[in-house]
């Protein structure tokens, strides 16, 4: 399993949209520069060819550089210090690779080991030595972080239980060394591909781990009539909330709350939302991201084409949007970009832009401090 | 983009819109052909063979004999055939209640639910063998793997004899529960004010469906998954990439040699929902071949199944039997590339990216 750098194909993406003048007077080392300082956004995709790869992106959405994925990416996540990105398979993939923006260096992958697949989501300490990443103990059904040393070659140096079952986001909260968990409660089992095999007995939890010791700190559930309720994707806020978004297992007529908050100490709390908005999420949160500088929280429902932006002090809901296969959030400037199932990316400001040839997947990551 | 515009009339998309009421009433008739040309016959059959079955398993209880066992025996390769056809409507009332894990518990994995049974069995648990009672217990106690392993498990021989009455009592629950189910599910799918009617009636007061789009991507979506359910679950859960790999004991329904028959019921099931829903109709002139190729596949398919006969373990330790079972991974395999991709596609939709796939 190897990636494969594709920059030239994303130099002529990117000198499409810039003017072919431009390309003519720039050297590779200028380009590099060009890149590193263009680089806002990282997410997944799929092309209409049906190869998959992960992308880095500038503030409008253009594609600056990629890379070839041997199957489907699901997240990915940044590491500051090093610049650095890891794309992780979707599960129940084995693989994650790690990039830089330029592609000067040649992207490395991180193979899961036996009895392990990754989830899709993962996340660095703040000194970016490590990589933390949530696995799937398949035989034990049992949720695990791996951890992996980003200065030894991304080599796995041990793993501490996420527990719970089907683990997917996981955070850094603002500590630095606390990592919240969202259990999603689901078995799965690679023998049986993507099946969910616990569905009438799922416990979905959420959890606050030390990711120094891996010992549990906190482990909260949603009440017995919710066990159906999978908690999935989560972001912090300004104030160091984490809000979390489900996904609903039960019934399709029934209207659950979808969008959690919670502080530590306490009982998760879900948000009153109306009527409206939360039916027209169809049962699932894809994505969630905040913006703290704006003191607003997004979600997005690719099933229900809906886009939601909260206010998170008070919790109230201050804006919607129609867009069809939403999915993938980031903050930008004083509100959202969004990229969806059907290949656009829609800035705050409402300007679209579609790759024909891109699909995005689930989620985008805003690798650049905000402007 | 021309196609595009051509399936807009069936599919109203946020970026190219015509009238949006004549879509709304295509993306309806092809949602109302198939409940009425496959989900409501489907389930009807169900529940009349559930029904036969549980006679059939009182009449064993009440007079045990060799030609009754294998007259239940019969009934309830029956019934899975029916089950298997039915089971690939994975939404609506049979997701209520968990009737779906109810009805068929499977894999077990870690055999939590044969455990569940055998204990049963051994306790003789009279609250397990009162129907009612049993409804409410693990979902793996209640339905058709509970009852196969009573019919043909280790012990289950002795139900044409008057040795283990509870063994018998406790299948006739598991198929009154079944039954009971199966009727349940028949009667709400019949409602005039039910679910069919939610499904078939997209709008934009609809709690469910609020447009034709979603309507017809839970039929093309059930397509996707159930295709995926098929082949990375039911076959390739005991058919190993290689012969070294296979795992006969953990193939569906292997102790009643159901196991390719209960795989040629989905692929029919889903070969019938297609042809009575006319989905194939809504494709321009030059990419009707798809509609034409789906069904020889989904047929190809059933009969490929169909052809592996006798206990699974030796099919799978008969190379020819055996690359059957290959080429029918296959066939799901360019189904779903067919469905998921170049179908969806045609209408427009991006079914199977990122909104199907539960991450």
């Amino acid at each position: 399993m190897t990636a494969v750098r594709t920059p030239l194909l994303d130099r002529r993406d990117f000198l499409r949209a810039a003017g072919a003048g431009f390309m003519a007077a720039m050297t590779p080392r200028a380009w590099a520069k060009t890149l590193d300082a263009d680089a806002v956004f990282a997410t997944a995709f799929v092309k209409r060819d049906g190869s998959y790869g992960a992308a880095v992106l500038s503030e409008a959405g253009d594609v600056l550089h990629a890379i070839d994925l041997p199957d489907r990416g699901h997240d990915v996540t940044f590491d500051p210090v090093s610049k650095r990105s890891v794309v992780f398979a979707r599960q129940p993939g084995t693989f994650a690779v790690v990039f830089d923006h330029t592609g000067r260096d040649k992207p490395l992958t991180i193979a899961s080991v036996a009895g392990r697949h990754f989830f899709g989501h993962g996340v660095f300490s703040p000194d970016g030595a490590l990589l933390y990443a949530t696995e799937n103990d398949f035989d034990n059904a049992a949720g695990v972080v791996g951890v992996y040393d980003a200065r030894s070659g991304f080599k796995r140096i041990g793993e501490f239980p996420t527990y719970g079952m089907g683990p997917h986001e996981l955070l850094l909260l603002g500590d630095g060394r606390t990592i919240a968990v969202a259990n999603g409660g689901i078995e799965t089992h690679p023998d049986y591909g993507r099946a969910e095999l616990n569905i009438a007995t799922m416990k979905p939890s959420y959890v606050l781990v030390d990711r120094i010791t891996g010992d549990l700190i906190e482990k909260h559930e949603l009440p017995s009539a919710l066990h159906q309720l999978s908690i999935r994707h989560m972001d912090c806020d300004q104030a160091g909330t984490v809000w979390f978004g489900c996904q609903y297992r039960g019934p399709a007529a029934d209207r659950p709350l979808l969008i959690g908050r919670a502080a530590r100490g306490k009982d998760l709390q879900l948000l009153d939302m109306p009527q409206d908005v939360l039916a027209g999420f169809r049962n699932y949160i894809g994505s969630v991201a905040a913006n703290p500088a704006a003191g607003t929280v997004a979600v997005t429902s690719p099933e229900g084409n809906s886009l939601a932006v909260i206010d998170a002090a008070s919790g109230d809901v201050v804006a919607t949007t129609a867009l069809v296969e939403v999915c993938g959030l980031a903050p930008d400037g004083t509100g959202f970009i969004a990229s969806t199932g059907a290949g656009e990316i829609v800035e705050d400001n409402g300007a679209r832009r579609s790759e024909p040839d891109y699909v995005w997947d689930n989620h985008m990551l805003r690798i650049a401090e905000p402007a | 983009m021309s196609k595009r515009l051509a399936f807009a009339l069936l599919l109203p998309l946020a970026m190219v819109g015509p009238s949006p009421a004549s879509a709304e009433v295509r993306a309806s008739a092809v949602i109302q052909r198939a409940i009425d040309g496959f989900i409501r016959p489907a389930y009807a059959n169900l529940r009349d063979h559930a029904g036969s079955l549980t006679k059939a398993v009182r009449a064993l209880c009440d007079a045990p004999s060799q030609s009754g066992l294998e007259a239940a025996r019969a009934e309830f390769s029956a019934t899975v055939e029916a089950w298997s056809s039915a089971e690939i409507i994975a939404f609506g009332p049979i997701k209520e209640n968990n009737r779906l894990e109810r009805m068929l518990y499977w894999p077990d994995r870690k055999g939590i639910g044969l455990k569940q049974v055998q204990a049963a069995l051994a306790g003789k648990d009279s609250t397990a063998s009162d129907p009612a009672q049993l409804a409410g217990k693990s979902v793996a106690m209640q339905g058709l793997g509970a009852l196969e392993f009573v019919l043909y498990g280790d012990g289950g021989d002795a139900l044409a004899g008057k040795d283990d009455p509870y063994r018998c009592g406790y299948g006739a629950a598991v198929a009154g529960n079944i039954e009971t189910m199966a009727a349940e599910v028949d009667e709400a799918w019949r409602k005039p004010d039910g679910f069919a009617a939610l499904w078939a009636n997209p709008g934009p007061q609809n709690p469910l469906y609020r447009d034709g789009t979603e309507a017809v991507t839970e039929l093309v979506g059930d397509f996707i998954n159930e295709l995926e359910m098929v082949r990375d679950v039911r076959l390739k859960g005991f058919l190993g990439g290689k012969p070294e790999g296979d795992k006969p004991r953990q193939a569906i329904y292997w102790r009643s040699q159901n196991t390719t028959n209960s795989l040629a019921g989905n692929l029919s099931g889903i070969d019938a929902l297609f042809v009575a829903s006319k989905l194939g109709d809504a494709l321009p002139a030059d990419a009707q071949w798809m509609a034409e190729s789906i069904h020889i596949q989904l047929a190809n398919g059933v009969a490929t199944a169909k052809s592996v006969t006798g206990p699974i373990d030796k099919a799978l330790a008969d190379p020819v039997l055996r690359g059957k079972l290959d080429h029918f991974a296959l066939i799901t395999s360019s189904l779903t590339t067919l469905i998921g991709t170049r179908l969806t596609s045609e209408f427009g939709l991006t079914a199977g990216f990122s909104s199907l796939d539960g991450d």
